[in-house]
């Protein structure tokens, strides 16, 4: 057999070409600035940074973390600075790190999410827009986009009117019927899904007998949900056309690995910085390792090979 | 201007490990990065473990530091899940380690009297403050706790006098440490405080700081998960005009000057 000398990693998602499938999960790295010291974001195959609201959010109080058996749960409430601000002061510097820029956003209204993408979308770093409807922390706010999916589909369509970047729909986990949801935001014109948000949880004190966080429930992440979200990319890769980000508990090129061959294009890594701040760059060194190994040329041959039980 | 130098060791050397008091450790691991950048008051985010429950890192003050050496010692004490294991681990074996994090005290002081008020293992960073303004300064040091086999090791702040006072009587002035406080500045008007413990202490030295119109410089503690600014888990409340900016403990902080947190009638 031939031996590899170059694997070759890149991917192209819904016309973005990334020069890697690992990119970072929205909320987990800031703007990109916060694992500098680690890791250049010039090594990733994209920077997903954090959730943008139209006005300015305070987000939740405090407890607004709880570790769990091998997860965590947040309820961070989506604080950020605002998309005037964000837009002017958070993005301009990221021109530097030569790498794409995904600008996750959330509304209260579709009128929000419309007006939220046609701004980002004036600025030339941005190279596409993660829709969030799926944060359960915004009581009136995401959870009632993501759990319908004729509520999904309004957004995108509201979104994909308002912008020519390609639009990615991050589906939340917290739904009856993931394929069902995958499919209406298709149908709306929805041109790559990132799966998975996190999954709704909350933990009890039993000394003071009463929730942990302040805001009582939160969405757990980490290697706890990694089972469902691989099952969930799965289950939507097999149905839909358009491209898969998969997330959820990635530590490890392994787990990464999963999610590729459930049918995932590229995926993201968020709960794994915290525990290793070099977990993107090393996910992405795992992944050629795994290839040259196995005499895997480019990643993109192993997407969704486990489909047919790795015949 | 801070400098930002944060270094990830996944392989630092556990040098010692010793039990100092009841459920009370010091740790002290060989890494030279730390070493050389540690500034007083900065912490370490450290894992307890390698599996992956606990899960994320555990954040430490640094208690002391021999440079040269390239040396990096902290004191804790076990409450829960990660702090267990950690007490676990043997000598010759290897820590992942990320640090120095966060922003430290202000030590740029020359022939000043600052006094250091410490509760439990409020003490640990102060030691190595204390040890650094003591160069330069004249350092008066508070030390309070529930009993003294939970407090850190005194023995090594040689550099610098103290007072003591424990709830149970065990050692010094029986009762808080603050009562102390509140005595020495009856008689003294030092330049600067810095305090470090319990939120309520804090709360009660920023109160006597504020009536005598004395500089204090706080360190607060959060839940933390990142360590470094990514996660906005570990914010607290920021006092005055610019409240809506709320301050990240791990990055802007753990060490605030007291009129910048909102200590909401808790003083
Ligand atoms: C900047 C900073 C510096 C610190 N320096 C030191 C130090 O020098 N020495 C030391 O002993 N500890 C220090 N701590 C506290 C230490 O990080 C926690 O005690 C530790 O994370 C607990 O982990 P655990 O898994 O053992 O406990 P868990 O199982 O996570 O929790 C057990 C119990 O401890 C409480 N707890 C958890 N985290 C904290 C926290 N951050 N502060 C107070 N209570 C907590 C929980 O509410 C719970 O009741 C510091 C914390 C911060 C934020
Ligand atoms: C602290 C924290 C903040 C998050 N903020 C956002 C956000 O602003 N927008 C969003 O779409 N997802 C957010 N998420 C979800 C993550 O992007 C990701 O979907 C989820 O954590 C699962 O991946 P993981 O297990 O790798 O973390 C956040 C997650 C965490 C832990
Ligand atoms: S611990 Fe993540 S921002 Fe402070």
């Amino acid at each position: 057999m031939e031996k590899i000398e170059q694997v070759d990693l890149s991917v192209n998602l819904a016309g973005l070409k990334l020069k890697n499938p690992v990119m970072t999960a929205s909320g987990t790295c800031g703007f990109g600035e916060a694992y500098e010291d680690f890791f250049s974001p010039a090594a990733l195959g994209a920077l997903v940074v954090k959730g943008v609201t139209l006005q300015p959010r305070k987000g939740n109080p405090t407890p607004r973390l709880v570790e769990t058996a091998a997860g965590l749960l947040n309820a961070i409430g989506l604080e950020n600075p605002g998309v005037e601000t964000v837009l002017a002061e958070y993005l301009p510097p990221l021109a530097s790190y030569n790498v794409p820029v995904i600008v996750n956003i959330s509304g209260n209204t579709l009128e929000e999410y419309g007006e939220l993408a046609a701004r980002l979308s004036t600025c030339s770093v941005v190279k596409g827009i993660e829709v969030n409807i799926s944060c359960p922390n915004v009581k009136e706010g995401g959870i009632a986009f993501g759990s319908h999916p004729a509520t999904a589909a309004k957004v995108v369509r509201v979104v994909k009117a308002n912008t020519d970047l390609p639009v990615i729909v991050k589906l939340s986990p917290n739904v009856t019927d993931i394929v069902e949801m995958a499919l209406a935001v298709e149908e709306a014109g929805a041109d790559a899904l990132s799966l998975i948000n996190t999954l709704l949880g909350m933990a009890i004190d039993i000394k003071k007998r009463q929730p942990i966080l302040a805001n009582v429930t939160g969405g757990l992440s980490g290697p706890a949900v990694k089972p469902v979200a691989v099952r969930m990319v799965w289950q939507v890769a097999q149905r839909v056309k358009i491209p898969l980000i998969g997330l959820g508990g990635i530590v490890t090129a392994a787990d990464a690995l999963e999610f590729i061959m459930a049918g995932a294009t590229a995926i993201a890594v968020g709960t794994g910085q915290f525990v290793n701040p070099r977990c993107c760059v090393e996910v992405i060194a795992g992944l050629a390792e795994y290839c040259r190994a196995n005499e895997v040329k480019k990643i993109s041959e192993l997407r969704g090979v486990a489909w047919n039980g790795g015949k | 201007m801070w400098k930002r130098v944060k270094y990830h060791v996944p392989d630092a050397l556990v040098v010692s490990q010793r039990q100092t008091g009841t459920n009370i450790y010091t740790l002290t691991i060989a890494c030279r990065e730390i070493a050389t950048e540690a500034k007083p008051g900065q912490f370490v985010h450290l894992r307890c473990s390698s599996g992956l429950d606990p899960l994320l890192r555990r954040p430490f003050s640094i208690y002391q530091v021999e440079r040269k050496e390239g040396l990096v010692s902290f004191c804790y004490q076990v409450v829960g899940k990660g702090t267990k294991l950690l007490s676990r681990v043997k000598e010759g074996t290897f820590l992942d380690v990320m640090g120095p994090l966060g922003h430290g005290f202000e030590t740029e002081l020359c022939g000043k009297r600052v006094g250091l008020i410490g509760g439990g293992l409020g003490i640990a960073p102060l030691i190595f403050l204390g040890q650094e303004l003591a160069k330069n300064n004249e350092v008066q040091g508070f030390w309070g706790g529930r009993s003294k086999v939970m407090m850190p090791q005194l023995a090594v702040t040689s550099d610098f006098p103290y007072f003591l006072a424990t709830e149970d009587g065990s050692a010094g002035h029986r009762g808080l440490v603050t009562e102390l406080v509140e005595q020495w500045l009856q008689q003294e008007t030092p330049d600067q405080l810095y305090a470090c413990g319990p939120r309520p202490m804090l709360a009660a030295v920023a109160q006597l700081a504020r009536s005598k119109e004395i500089p204090l410089q706080v360190s607060l503690e959060s839940v933390m998960a990142c360590g470094v600014g990514a996660c906005l888990g570990c914010i607290c409340e920021k006092a005055g005009a610019d409240e809506e900016k709320r301050l990240k403990v791990c990055q802007d902080g753990p060490v605030f000057w007291a009129e910048e947190v909102q200590w909401d009638g808790e003083n």
